[in-house]
């Protein structure tokens, strides 16, 4: 069996994929997740090896891994580097067939990325200018809340009228809720609101590639059920997410790895598998 | 002897200004000045800081309370309400007469405003919809830095070399900032960086509305001597600010106001 990895090594957390090929097909090993804090290098070391743990298998029998991500060039063990744009649009393709568009939202950033049939990057538009759509964003709203940034999704869910909030900015929110709260708003409604904020901008940003189904969510965003509710509301239709959304660059990376090592492979044969493993 | 009152109700902070007008035609004499926070309730921080600007006067004395700023119409006992781009016009204009462009940065907002020679609003640009190129820009920095606010500008004058600030975004600079710290960068050199980050957003939007060579600086991040230095240096200008740069929208209220007083009667 050949094994591959991929490291993407985010502005807020570090995620490391392992994935191993054999005559049958390809499917994931293993993966890992860390905080990525202040030590990029460190990062990334740590998450690579608990990877490999997590799978039972040596370092050194990982033939080739591919870093990505913002901090992609302080890899110290990484064979080469390609950007998370490439990674998202290659694991989102393989992980969930027949998509052609992917919404990104991360620690940080926020991306939309228009895929080619065969998983190539046909377009994409970012924003990295301001925290709108970014995990800081929510995390931000959460801690001002004083409510857990995993508790805000499924809260925002149970909006009956969602607040009016009238600037995406992380840090006037801060005020808006505030005085929301004052007002003695419901904190399901300030959330519903929040979120449908944040949706709306970022299909607004979106919208710049050409939006075609499958829409596919990857980033630790994802992970917010009530984001995934929000955008597919604004958009008008069904978003996918699949449990590993957050690991999409880091599975997309592994699979430039295997690449790498020259195995060929027919990708129907990739995708069964991939599928199955996380069933 | 009429008494008047110009309030600017700010989103951080209220200030109240009172001025009498000694003799009919003669300029405004400025009699007091009162700042209180805003908060959640309009009324309540400008009778704070309207208690301050009386100075001994009372309420009853003041012939018309003209209200500016965010939060002017919940003032309820307002006579007039004037947006503060007409009246930071009116105010700089007051106080520099000879310059003909304001720039406003206050803690939620940043303006730029072109002032006709008779102190009138020529044009004007803002930036209200995010954080970017605002005080709470820095207000946000002192904090992750752990310098107190009223520490800031005179930090930043002592930078040896400003280090610069890429993001744009209050909240994404965070991290940005605590790589230049961790990396070993001063905290007067990050801060004067963070200025001339500014004072290059805030020279973007005064050539949107036309910059000669002199401009007047309003608001209360015009105490920061750094910015002010950061300002005059990327933007080649000379920078007039008033010692109570703060007042500057109350004091152009109270001018209105006392104009407005004087055809009504």
């Amino acid at each position: 069996m050949r094994i591959a990895a991929g490291v993407d090594v985010g502005s807020t957390q570090t995620k490391a994929v392992l994935i191993g090929a054999n005559g049958d097909g390809v499917k994931v090993l293993s993966r890992s997740l860390i905080d990525t804090g202040a030590n990029v290098r460190k990062a990334a070391e740590k998450a690579f090896d608990e990877c490999c743990q997590a799978a039972g298998i040596a370092q050194a029998d990982v033939g080739f891994v591919v870093g990505t991500g913002y901090g992609r060039y302080n890899i110290s063990f990484g064979h080469t580097q390609m950007t998370e744009i490439s990674c998202h649009a290659r694991g989102a393709h393989f992980l969930c067939p027949g998509t052609r568009t992917v919404i990104d939202m991360g620690g940080q950033d926020a991306k939309a990325i228009g895929v080619g049939p065969s998983g190539e990057v046909l377009d994409f538009v970012m924003n990295d200018k301001c925290a709108a759509g970014t995990g800081r964003f929510l995390a931000n709203a959460a801690e001002v809340m004083g409510i857990g940034l995993d508790d805000i999704g499924p809260l925002s869910l149970r909006a009956t009228r969602p607040v009016k909030i009238a600037t995406v900015c992380t840090v006037f929110v801060e005020s808006d809720i505030l005085s929301y709260l004052s007002q003695g708003k419901k904190p399901e409604d300030i959330m519903g609101g929040v979120h449908l904020a944040i949706a709306k901008r970022t299909m607004s940003l979106a919208r710049r590639v050409n939006i075609e189904p499958l829409v596919t969510m990857t980033g630790g965003v994802a992970r917010n059920i009530g984001m995934v509710r929000a955008l597919e509301t604004v958009l008008g239709q069904k978003i996918i997410v699949t449990p590993d959304a957050q690991f999409m660059g880091a599975v997309g990376a592994a699979l430039f790895s295997l690449e790498k090592l020259g195995e060929s492979f027919e990708s129907s044969v990739w995708r069964e598998h991939a599928v199955s493993s996380r069933d | 002897m009429p008494l008047v009152a110009g309030i600017d109700c700010g989103s951080g902070f209220t200030k109240a200004l009172v001025a009498a007008q000694d003799a009919p035609g003669s300029d405004l004499r400025i009699l007091g000045r009162g700042r209180a926070r805003s908060g959640i309730n309009v009324d309540q921080a400008a009778e704070e800081a309207l208690e301050q600007a009386l100075v001994g006067n009372t309420r009853s004395d003041l012939s018309y309370i003209a209200a500016t700023g965010f939060g002017r119409y919940n003032l309820s006992f307002r006579d007039i309400a004037i947006t503060e781009i007409t009246t930071a016009a009116r105010g700089a204009f007051f106080l520099f007469p000879r310059a003909g462009a304001v720039l406003d940065i206050g803690s939620q907002t940043t303006r730029a405003i072109a002032v006709k020679d008779n102190g009138r609003v020529n044009t004007f640009k803002s930036n209200d919809k995010c954080a970017a190129g605002s005080g709470m820009f820095i207000a946000r920095a002192a904090k992750y830095l752990e310098v107190p606010l009223e520490q800031v500008g005179e930090l930043s004058l002592h930078a040896a070399h400003a280090h610069p600030i890429s993001s744009v975004c209050a909240v994404l600079a965070e991290s940005e900032i605590i790589n230049h710290v961790s990396s070993g960068v001063s905290v007067e050199d990050i801060l004067r960086g963070i200025h001339d980050s500014l004072a290059d957003r805030a020279g973007a939007l005064l050539k949107r509305v036309g910059l000669k060579d002199e401009l007047t600086f309003i608001g209360g991040v015009a105490h920061q001597w750094g910015m002010v230095r950061a300002l005059e240096q990327r933007l080649n200008v000379k920078v007039n600010v008033a010692e109570d740069c703060e007042y500057v929208c109350a004091l152009g209220a109270a001018v209105l106001g006392l104009r407005r007083l004087a055809s009504r009667n």
